[in-house]
């Protein structure tokens, strides 16, 4: 006590071990944890928690980036809700997307890597293919493509003209069939999910087919009561995930349709349409509500997801 | 892999599935190929056709099509996706570091918000992000695609990084501590050279997704000298428009796949590996 009164300047003197005031050592033992999250605790608030708040304010303001934002109350969620056809017809689009490119892309995936878990000699070749128009698929250049190959003279055309002597309509222009173009788009790429599909396999153990096989039971039932039961949790997965995916999936709408969501709106993407509301016609505020929108309807989806699974997903584990 | 050996017949028709659905994935990026290297008249009147011969015209003339060369463009892309990948390194293994290994108070609640920010979609933070760092005065450079990285803003890299610091013996850094090395000695000199495999994964899916972003790019880049690979496509369609450029807009289309593909074939093990982890290893 003595001694920090003589002092100057306020200085501490250095304490000997384990004199260390309580709040000096909360200090010591957390600094390094928080020094090292740093970086991390800087991008949380700085870029997703405090523009998360943003855009919810934004999302009952009107704001065009220009001039302040005004506060509107509850008026873009009542336009969104009751007025806005654009966003009806976004949402159309979108779950008819989700709704079928998931569950096709799915079962493809699940398909192909029960064919790839049985077969042995070549298994990394197939495998490595099967996954490539995964990475390749989220580039522009592949969009490129698309709008080439399911074009008027493109070579889906050029092949069904071939084989069965057909002359198919320029598909990707086309409001009926534009949006079928990107769900074929999105079951090509069914390389990920088989992936994780084929690792999950891999961990059945062999001996409870040999089991039921000894009973008599058949591929059907063996795929029916081992495969799919015991694989559920990596299913469960891959449906969330794709399902999630699918929904932010911006890239090939905007560039199949040349960033209008076109023909006729029959490729307006829910992320298409909250782009051209933020950035072509500056509602930013309007976007934001998309944006809080979207947010609840994937974490509806999440959340259904999660609190079924107890009824369909098995873990092994689950006993410890 | 099967309940008995399977027979010569069944293995014959499961590779016959296999080969054909190769084709079909392979065909489409074939056929992108073969026409890159054709002239324009031949590339819709007969489609199935090879290429006469490896004709690089479609290459020279696209690569100077636009107002701004590709050189310019691949410049672009590589210096975002080289700073993106050192950035998410760099700021994801130091927070997963302090995640796996380090103890302090309010961990597991950071924790928690750290995976909970992996279900948030972009979209949430587009607008208000955009409106940051407009003030910043950094729309028409490439701050809002490198700076982000920096602060571990993929929170799915974190999360790989976790699980795998944590399958690492935690005999080994105390007897890291018993000789005297603080928590940044063992997460540089021990923790780092030890997981190599995850830190390559997520080095090289940060690569790939920058360079394939689209988003960020034609958000904050609006001038064609800061155009990334990406954005220059997107521009080939809007300026080709008519009928003329497609043998050079598919050669451009083809060259800018070839980063990542090569990436594909060096390191496919790890890529896979990666894939299957990030939904096993929970």
């Amino acid at each position: 006590m003595t001694e920090a009164v003589t002092t100057k300047g306020g200085q501490h003197p250095l304490p000997a071990a384990g004199t260390l005031s309580p709040f000096r050592r909360a200090l010591a033992r957390n600094a390094p944890g928080y020094l090292f999250l740093l970086p991390w605790l800087l991008g949380f608030f700085l870029l997703t928690l405090g523009p998360a708040m943003a855009s919810l304010y934004l999302s009952f303001t009107r704001y065009d980036l220009l001039t302040p934002p005004v506060w509107v109350g509850l008026d873009n969620y009542e336009f969104a809700f009751t007025r806005d056809r654009r966003l009806r017809n976004a949402l159309d689009v979108t779950f008819t997307y989700v709704l079928w490119s998931v569950p096709l892309k799915l079962a493809v995936a699940l398909a192909l890597a029960m064919v790839l878990d049985k077969s042995v000699r070549g298994v990394s070749f197939y495998r490595a293919t099967f996954y490539l128009p995964s990475l390749l698929g989220a580039s522009v250049a592949i969009a490129v493509l698309w709008r080439q190959i399911f074009g008027a003279d493109g070579l889906v055309n050029t092949l069904l003209l071939l084989t069965i002597g057909w002359q198919g309509p320029s598909w990707v222009t086309h409001p009926n069939y534009a949006l079928t173009t990107l769900i074929v788009l999105a079951i090509w790429q069914f390389g990920s999910p088989m992936i994780i599909f084929l690792a999950g396999l891999r961990q059945i153990p062999q001996d409870l087919y040999e089991a039921a096989s000894m009973d008599g039971a058949g591929p059907w039932r063996q795929f029916v009561r081992i495969t799919l039961p015991l694989l559920a949790p990596v299913v469960f997965f891959n449906l969330v995930f794709q399902t999630i995916e699918a929904f932010k999936a911006f890239t090939p709408a905007y560039v199949v349709s040349g960033g209008q969501g076109g023909p006729i709106d029959s490729t307006l993407f829910y992320s298409l349409y909250l782009y051209i509301e933020a950035f072509a016609n500056l509602r930013m505020g309007y976007a934001s509500a998309l944006a809080w929108i979207l947010l609840v309807i994937i974490g509806f989806f999440t959340a259904i997801a999660f609190a079924t699974s107890k009824y369909w997903v098995y873990y092994e584990d689950e006993g410890r | 892999m099967s309940q008995k050996p399977i027979s010569r017949r069944q293995a014959a028709l499961r590779h016959a599935v296999l080969i054909l659905a190769s084709i079909v994935m392979i065909y489409p990026l074939l056929w992108m190929v073969m026409s890159s290297f054709k002239p324009d008249n031949l590339i819709f009147s007969d489609p199935m056709a090879l290429p006469e011969a490896l004709n690089w015209d479609n290459y020279v003339n696209g690569w100077n099509a636009l107002a701004v060369s590709f050189t310019t463009f691949y410049r672009n892309s590589f210096i975002i996706a080289i700073l993106a990948v050192i950035g998410n390194v760099l700021a994801c293994s130091l927070t997963a570091f302090a995640f796996a290994r380090l103890e302090f108070r309010g961990r597991k609640i950071w924790f928690a918000l750290m995976m909970g920010t992996l279900m948030l979609p972009y979209h949430v933070t587009l607008v208000p992000q955009y409106v940051l760092f407009q003030n910043l005065g950094w729309v028409n450079t490439f701050l809002p695609l490198i700076v982000p990285k920096f602060m571990a803003v993929d929170a799915f890299f974190i999360f790989l990084m976790v699980q795998f610091f944590r399958g690492i013996p935690r005999e080994i850094d105390e007897a890291a501590v018993m000789d005297g090395c603080g928590p940044w000695r063992i997460y540089w000199r021990i923790m780092l050279p030890l997981s190599t495999p995850v830190l390559a994964t997520a080095a090289i899916f940060s690569f790939i997704w920058t360079y394939d972003d689209f988003l960020g790019p034609l958000i904050y880049l609006n001038r064609m000298q800061d155009y990334t690979v990406p954005l220059a496509l997107r521009a080939f369609i809007d300026s080709s428009g008519g009928e003329s450029l497609f043998g050079q807009m598919f050669a451009m289309s083809t060259l800018s796949l070839v980063p990542v593909f090569i990436v594909f074939l060096a390191f496919q093990k790890l890529l896979i590996r990666g894939v299957a982890m990030g939904a096993l290893k929970r």
